[in-house]
């Protein structure tokens, strides 16, 4: 009954362009259309879903990068979004190459050698492993983990002849990132554990979305995080946060209770609602879980 | 979780760790600028607690300032960076609501709320946190998370050909900055001018706002002003500050006032002289010098005096040359 009315909710506020807004009547983002479209995966008519991707494919930018929504130029990090959707829909032509080729390209900031010879010389405020590159939310900024753990999610899922060594080498590089930056709680903050050689405390979040990203990996390389996942998860208010946990502790085979549907804004919120149907039991998070099966 | 741990929570971190070491290479203007010509007129009003009457007081100081808003379209900016029950990060719910019902009493034709915080991503949750939802009436209905807005292009900020904004932001007759009264750790102090930071858009430049750190935090603040300072107003929340390693893991600290003006930079270096700063040692009020005033005799001080107000603000020993002697 509350994944069909989340399902609901999405179809009767997709924008005539076919994608979503963040809220009811807003301008369509990648980021809304992304999630909607993976929550209706299979349950919603072609039509609904092909124009959708009709949308997202003109958001497609000659160098094989995605902008984050029709007004913006510029590609971003919702270029891995779109390669999980093209993955999930079985596309795998010459564009969606050019996109996984251009997720290949782009590294973290700090990953240069300023940085790096600023951390030898502990001139960074902060206890930082700069020798990996993850993925930053926009080309020449710094990696975070939110982006970083798309990415993953992503570059996972790619058809198989996108697979090659630089791909390879690049997820586990990714991932050895995200285990770098594991706070001392057992969970993930945004950025990094320590900040003024102080350590930083997990969000709920974000260590959902770090789970995501470290699907497939033996889970003994994280000791501890996914019980206090759990523990997030009982205890967190936010319903952004439950609704990525209920996501990434099912694909990583724990069972947590359903949505509750208390927040207040539950009803304006098109990004939250995607979430919540895809993190539902009878839900579509499985559609992450095939990250973990490469 | 000490505080202090809470504290600088994420946003803070890679940021500052690269924020810092871009701040680090502002060019100082050698000359403080003499700011344009004329007085800017900047009303400090005393409310000693958020059980005050905020409506009669915040009245009391625009129009002290002159200020006519009738049939403009108003945007409230508060600062709403992070909850912790423990201290005092964000703009009080209560000066939010008092706004709200003073700009809608004075005439505006529209009154909004909107804010997109740094790093977390569940504003509304936050805004939740902040009581702002169960203090302000009608607030789901005024507030706009800036962070997931519509947005439109300028040209030419921030060393881009185009730079995208919300169409809240962009909308909006006049921004009313709602600032808090803090002590920052990378830019010395946090008041009406940097609450700017607030207006990009996550959904564009990511959560932080990585681009603005990159481009330097100064340079940055000032940016923002040249682009929405002159229709702007600022209301700085100094009932309760916060001083130390602010913005988030700082400690409460009460002044009991409010300050306002039409001037932002006047009101900040305002701000910094009750915090017992020098303004004229800040980064980005020296860069801001040339679009308000830092001087003192350029800035006629109303209500009460600086003197019957000042506080002195607890600093991290990175801002220790920023005492005001």
């Amino acid at each position: 009954m509350y994944l069909e009315s989340r399902l609901e909710f999405l179809r009767a506020n997709q924008n005539p362009d076919g994608g979503w807004g963040y809220f009811p009547g807003k301008g369509s983002w990648m980021e809304p259309t992304t999630y909607a479209m993976l929550a209706l995966h299979g349950t919603a008519s072609d039509s609904t879903l092909d124009r959708a991707w009709k949308l997202v494919r003109s958001w497609q930018l000659a160098d094989g990068s995605f902008r984050p929504s029709g007004e913006v130029k510029e590609g971003t990090w919702v270029t891995s979004l779109a390669v999980t959707l093209a993955s999930v829909r079985g596309v795998g032509d010459a564009g969606i190459r050019a996109s996984v080729d251009w997720l290949l390209r782009v590294v973290g900031a700090e990953h240069n050698i300023w940085t790096r010879t600023g951390s030898f010389l502990h001139l960074i405020k902060a206890k930082l492993d700069v020798s990996h590159e993850g993925w930053p939310w926009r080309e020449g900024n710094a990696t975070w983990i939110e982006p970083t753990a798309h990415t993953l999610v992503a570059l996972k899922q790619a058809p198989g002849q996108y697979r090659g060594d630089e791909v390879n080498g690049r997820v586990r590089d990714g991932e050895d990132l995200i285990l770098s930056r594991r706070c001392t709680d057992g969970g993930w903050n945004y950025g990094t554990p320590n900040m003024l050689y102080v350590d930083l405390p997990s969000y709920p979040e974000t260590t959902a979305l770090a789970l995501l990203g470290l699907l497939g990996r033996d889970d003994r390389d994280y000791p501890g995080a996914l019980n206090l996942a759990e523990r997030f998860h009982a205890e967190t208010k936010s319903s952004l946060g439950k609704a990525w946990l209920q996501i990434a502790l099912r694909c990583h085979g724990r069972d947590v209770a359903g949505p509750e549907g208390s927040g207040w804004w539950q009803a304006r919120d098109v990004m939250l609602a995607a979430l919540e149907a895809l993190g539902h039991p009878e839900g579509n998070y499985k559609l992450f879980c095939a990250a973990g099966k490469s | 979780m000490t505080r202090r741990k809470f504290a600088l929570l994420s946003g803070a971190a890679v940021v500052g760790a690269y924020g810092g070491v871009q701040a680090q290479k502002l060019q100082k203007p050698s000359k403080l600028s003499d700011g344009p010509a004329g007085k800017s007129n900047v009303t400090i009003i005393r409310a000693r607690s958020y059980s005050d009457d905020l409506v009669s007081r915040m009245l009391d100081g625009i129009r002290e300032c002159g200020l006519d808003v009738r049939g403009k379209r108003v945007l409230l900016k508060p600062n709403l960076v992070e909850f912790d029950p423990a201290t005092v990060i964000n703009t009080n719910a209560a000066v939010i609501a008092a706004a709200v019902e003073v700009f809608t009493r004075l005439g505006a034709s529209e009154v909004k709320i909107g804010e997109g915080p740094g790093h977390r991503r569940d504003t509304l949750d936050m805004a939740d946190d902040a009581r702002y939802r169960a203090a302000i009436p009608n607030f789901e209905r005024i507030f706009t998370d800036l962070n997931r807005d519509d947005v439109s292009p300028v040209q030419g900020f921030g060393g881009e050909p185009e730079f995208y904004f919300p169409n809240t932001v962009l909308g909006a007759d006049l921004i009313v900055s709602l600032a808090k009264m803090k002590t920052h750790h990378w830019a010395g102090a946090t008041l009406s001018m940097k609450n700017f930071f607030g207006v990009v858009p996550g959904s564009v430049y990511g959560w932080p706002k990585n681009k603005l750190h990159y481009y330097g935090i100064p340079e940055s603040i000032v940016a923002l002003n040249r682009q929405f300072g002159k229709k702007s107003f600022a209301i700085v929340d100094g009932i309760v500050g916060m001083e130390g390693n602010g913005p988030i893991q700082g400690t409460p600290k009460p002044v009991g006032v409010l300050v306002l003006g039409s001037d932002l930079v006047a009101v900040d270096s305002t701000c910094c002289r009750i915090m017992g700063i020098d303004p004229e040692k800040v980064s980005y009020l020296r860069l801001a010098a040339d679009i308000g005033h830092v001087h003192r005799e350029r800035i006629e001080q109303r209500g009460e005096s600086i003197r019957a107000v000042e506080t002195s603000f607890a600093l991290i020993d990175d801002f220790k040359d920023l005492r005001l002697v």
